[in-house]
């Protein structure tokens, strides 16, 4: 649905000249997030200073009911940050500021735009961190982070984004310009932030978020161990919680992986090794020393082929290496790739192990596994020829069997990456329609008229988004009345 | 919306449902089961999901009135309902449904206590760190509506934290889920977090799934006698910029002391670590010099404390505050609360010193000035957006001040709007909870 001129020149008033984008070269630059599958430019692109800006332009696209996309860096993986409908994509690299720290209340208010490392780095000196750490904290937005509720290595211990959410100035679908929550943590009323963190843009557009700060580790301690299999790997995970122990990161390698890996920079990994488990201790010295000990004799227990624990910070490095470049190393394995976000009970995880190769032989694809293996979250790279549409279809095949086999085994349609274009159409399997329907609901109560990032987060109603129809109890009638 | 049914047809259809003890109209059950003064009608007790559901859309058709109910703890949180006509008790929803050591996840029915729970898990040394006072008689259930919370929510989280899935009943009678059972999950909406501290209005919570910890191997416990007010508030200043990793840290005035049989003194600081061995005498020997160098006089106490601390926090108070201020105004907020207070009535303050969650449990006091007092404290933590709920009090008090006091105008919208959306009729806990939704 192209604007009207009249709508653009109402755009460009509340933004600026110099922040809106209209030039077809322009606007193609923002048609993807990082799952290239899903694209969608918008019509104008915005790059809003203020939350009242913001605001203003909600209630413009409302009053023509234009549909409203927001946008931190793009880093996304689930066709979340795209314009699928068209419309104004609201994009908040302009609103990066860290507005405040405050240490001895331990939390820090910030712009949706601001880098997630950017705050670590604001505070680190002074001996503190932001936790969430999404492999892409580099680069992703902590508004991104908020809107996905991102996970990462490091949630096992810490938590999630939402873990680390104290409040959020939000623009809502209504076009209000609301404070949900705050710095004091006790307040009355509704969890509303909560129900927030993890919207996708759907209620609206954040445009500032409090969050809490964790003070830096005593110690910390990382070991590598490598195992002939993933399935002795994943028994070596159960076997170190089921010692009471919860690492800051319990991280799976598999041998497809460990090869790209070491045919590249070389992390020295070990050669031969069908998988390799990178574990990692953090907190007071004498936890970590006695705990790093603990792992290790588990490891061998177990079986490992090797276990080394880091002395220094920069054999820690080394063997963090590794696992930070396997992204890229993928690109040795293959030309294209579906990645998975699915998790399972971690004590299903040999079991998912042995499904996911049987998968991959039945369908003649190789998968990669590079995962959170701690918290059962799995991220299985499907390698496919993309110059094949037979081994994409493959591909695209071998992965929604992946996915009900984690929902089988109890588990979740996304761990971290969040829903998105990708996986609306997943949710049924994790819920029913009366779960649905409240969720449906849910949204229309921040967003009436459900312009906010349409088309993502839930699923589209067979009836044409006229929501699901949930079964009541059935009562014998006539008994009562 | 009128009353269609009558009292006798209602019983006759609950009694149908449930059997003839899982409903009751009898006049010493429905006493025992009134709620500020208003008693039910009926008293239902349903030992399934299936049959609290129908007792849900029975009353949602027959415009009544339900008031879910867990341990009964918390019934005087909250303004007075509206309405009163059915109590859904869910204490016999009390199985723990499945329970995962591996996966350091439990699934239970919500009228399970956290005393029953304690004891399943204490096999496998885990544990559900929710210890709000008087956890192990209240019901989890009850935990989680009214957002309770302890001491250890320092180190653990609280509820909103722990909760992974959730099962819920909404007003209408549909059982809806939300959420996952594994300790990872963002697949959809955060449903559960919008259930917690939300006091039944959106939906009755009748089973969770929750998420585990493994009970730390050593422990201990160091009681800090501060000289002043002041020093306790540097002190905790010290240990929030420190790396000690204490799982509780909670402030005591002198009242709360004296509750606690302890020795007198202007501020004491309880804190404890939970760790393995070596760790805990490293954090220990820091927490005492750190509190020495400030002047106090430190005890080590046995586990035994926390027991102490939670009876004394349990039974302690006619009125109890709940208080939400900023970490770095603990001892500013103290003597505001004391100023505001006077010589009224006897009270007793604890706080959850580096969350900024403060307990003032009072004994006796005239209503009218314990409302002053609650205005003008409002008015105080209100300066940094903090917040004065009445967490129990005698009826008389709480029908003259908002218990809940007031809620920022946008988010309170947005709360109205959520309880129209979601209850339109009024059926869940009608009139108790914020802004009289």
């Amino acid at each position: 649905m192209p604007l009207t001129a009249a709508f653009v020149d109402e755009l460009r008033g509340i933004v600026g000249a110099d922040a809106l984008i209209l030039t077809t070269e322009g606007r193609m630059t923002y048609e993807c997030d990082m799952h290239t599958f899903y694209k969608g430019a918008p019509d104008a692109v915005v790059l809003p200073a203020r939350a009242e800006q913001v605001q203003a332009v909600v209630q413009l696209c409302r009053r023509e009911r234009v549909p409203i996309v927001p946008r931190g860096s793009g880093t996304g993986l689930i066709g979340g940050a795209m314009a699928a409908q068209g419309g104004v994509m609201v994009s908040m690299t302009r609103m990066a500021a860290v507005l405040d720290v405050d240490l001895p209340n331990r939390c820090a208010t910030v712009q949706p735009g601001l880098i997630n490392l950017w705050l670590t780095h604001a505070v680190a000196e002074r001996g503190w961190f932001f936790a969430p750490d999404p492999s892409s904290q580099m680069v992703s937005s902590i508004g991104g982070n908020v809107s996905t509720n991102a996970g990462g290595p490091h949630c096992l211990k810490y938590g999630i984004t939402t873990n680390h959410v104290l409040g959020l100035q939000l623009v809502t679908g209504a076009g209000d310009l609301v404070w949900l929550g705050g710095k004091v943590a006790e307040r009355p009323g509704y969890d509303l932030t909560g129900a927030a963190v993890g919207s996708e843009g759907t209620f609206g557009l954040v445009t500032a978020i409090t969050v809490r700060l964790t003070h830096t580790p005593e110690a910390v301690k990382t070991a590598l161990a490598a195992f002939r299999s993933m399935v002795d790997a994943s028994e070596a995970v159960s076997a170190i919680i089921a010692a009471g122990m919860i690492p800051a990161a319990l991280e799976m390698l598999d041998e497809a992986i460990i090869k790209a890996i070491n045919a590249g920079t070389g992390a020295g990994y070990p050669e031969g090794a069908g998988a390799v488990l990178l574990v990692e201790l953090d907190g007071p010295r004498g936890e970590v020393e006695t705990q790093a000990e603990r792992v290790a004799a588990i490891c061998r227990e177990r079986g490992a082929i090797s276990v080394s624990v880091a002395r220094d910070d920069a054999e820690r490095a080394l063997l963090w290496k590794g696992r930070k470049e396997a992204a890229g190393a993928v690109g040795r394995l293959t030309s294209a790739y579906l990645l998975q976000d699915a998790v399972v009970p971690r004590s299903k995880l040999p079991q998912i192990m042995r499904e996911l190769v049987a998968i991959g032989e039945r369908h003649r694809l190789l998968i990669a596994n590079v995962f959170h293996a701690g918290d059962g979250n799995l991220h299985p790279l499907i390698c496919y020829d993309d110059r094949s549409a037979d081994e994409l279809a493959r591909a695209k095949q071998a992965n929604e069997e992946l996915l009900h086999a984690c929902i089988a085994l109890g588990g979740s349609v996304t761990g971290e990456h969040g829903i998105g274009a990708d996986k609306c159409q997943s949710l049924p399997l994790q819920f029913a329609e009366a779960d649905l329907n409240f969720m449906y609901r849910l949204r229309g109560a921040f967003d009436p008229d459900r312009l906010m990032n349409p088309g993502k987060l839930l699923p589209t109603h067979p009836a044409c988004g006229e929501g699901f129809k949930p079964e009541r109890p059935v009562l014998p009638a006539g008994t009562w009345v | 919306m009128g009353v269609s049914v009558t009292t006798r047809a209602l019983g006759e259809a609950l009694r149908a449902r449930l059997g003839p003890d899982g409903a009751t109209d009898d006049p010493a059950a429905r006493a025992a089961a009134a709620v500020d003064g208003g008693q039910p009608s009926w008293v239902a007790r349903p030992r399934s999901v299936e049959d609290a559901a129908r007792v849900l859309a029975l009353a949602h058709d027959e415009g009544l009135a339900v008031l879910p109910r867990g341990s009964g703890s918390a019934l005087a949180l909250g303004a007075p309902p509206e309405r009163a006509d059915i109590v859904l008790d869910l204490g016999r929803l009390d199985t723990v449904l499945e329970y995962s050591p591996d996966d350091l996840t439990v699934t239970v029915q919500a009228g399970v206590t956290g005393g029953a729970l304690a004891a399943t898990l204490a096999a496998r040394r885990q544990t559900l760190p929710v210890d709000p006072p008087g956890w192990s008689r209240r019901t989890l259930g009850g935990i989680a509506a009214t957002a309770a919370s302890g001491p250890l929510r320092l180190r653990y989280g609280a509820v909103r934290d722990l909760l992974l899935g959730v099962r819920f009943i909404q007003a209408d009678g549909v059982t809806t889920w939300g959420g996952a059972k594994v300790v990872k999950s963002v697949t959809g909406y955060d449903v559960p977090k919008l259930l917690v501290g939300s006091l039944g209005t959106l939906g009755v919570i009748v089973e969770m799934t929750l998420r585990l910890h493994p009970l730390p191997e050593a422990a201990a416990t160091v009681l800090l006698l501060m000289p002043s007010a002041q020093a306790a508030q540097d002190t905790v200043g010290r240990i929030v910029d420190s790396t000690l990793q204490p799982n509780r840290l909670e402030w005591l005035d002198a009242g709360a002391l004296a509750a606690c049989g302890l020795p007198s003194s202007p501020a004491a600081l309880a804190i404890s670590i939970g760790s393995v061995e070596a760790a805990v005498r490293a954090q220990q020997a820091v927490i005492v010099a750190t509190g020495t160098a400030a002047g106090a006089r430190a005890e080590i106490v046995g586990p035994a404390f926390w027991r102490t601390y939670d009876r004394a926090l349990a039974e302690t108070g006619t009125t109890v505050l709940r208080v939400g201020t900023l970490t770095s105004r603990l001892a500013a907020t103290l003597d505001a609360i004391r100023a505001a207070l006077g010589t009224e009535a006897s009270f007793a303050i604890t706080a959850g010193a580096p969350l900024g969650v403060l307990r003032v449990a009072i004994d006796g006091g005239e209503p009218v000035r314990l409302r002053q007092a609650i205005e003008r404290l409002r008015g105080f933590v209100g300066e940094d957006e903090g917040s004065v709920v009445i967490e129990r009090a005698p009826l008389a008090l709480r029908t003259s001040v908002d218990p809940w006091g007031s809620v920022p105008t946008g988010a309170l919208e947005l709360m109205r709007t959520l309880k129209r959306e979601f209850d339109p009729a009024r059926t869940l806990n009608p009139g108790r909870f914020v802004g009289g939704i």
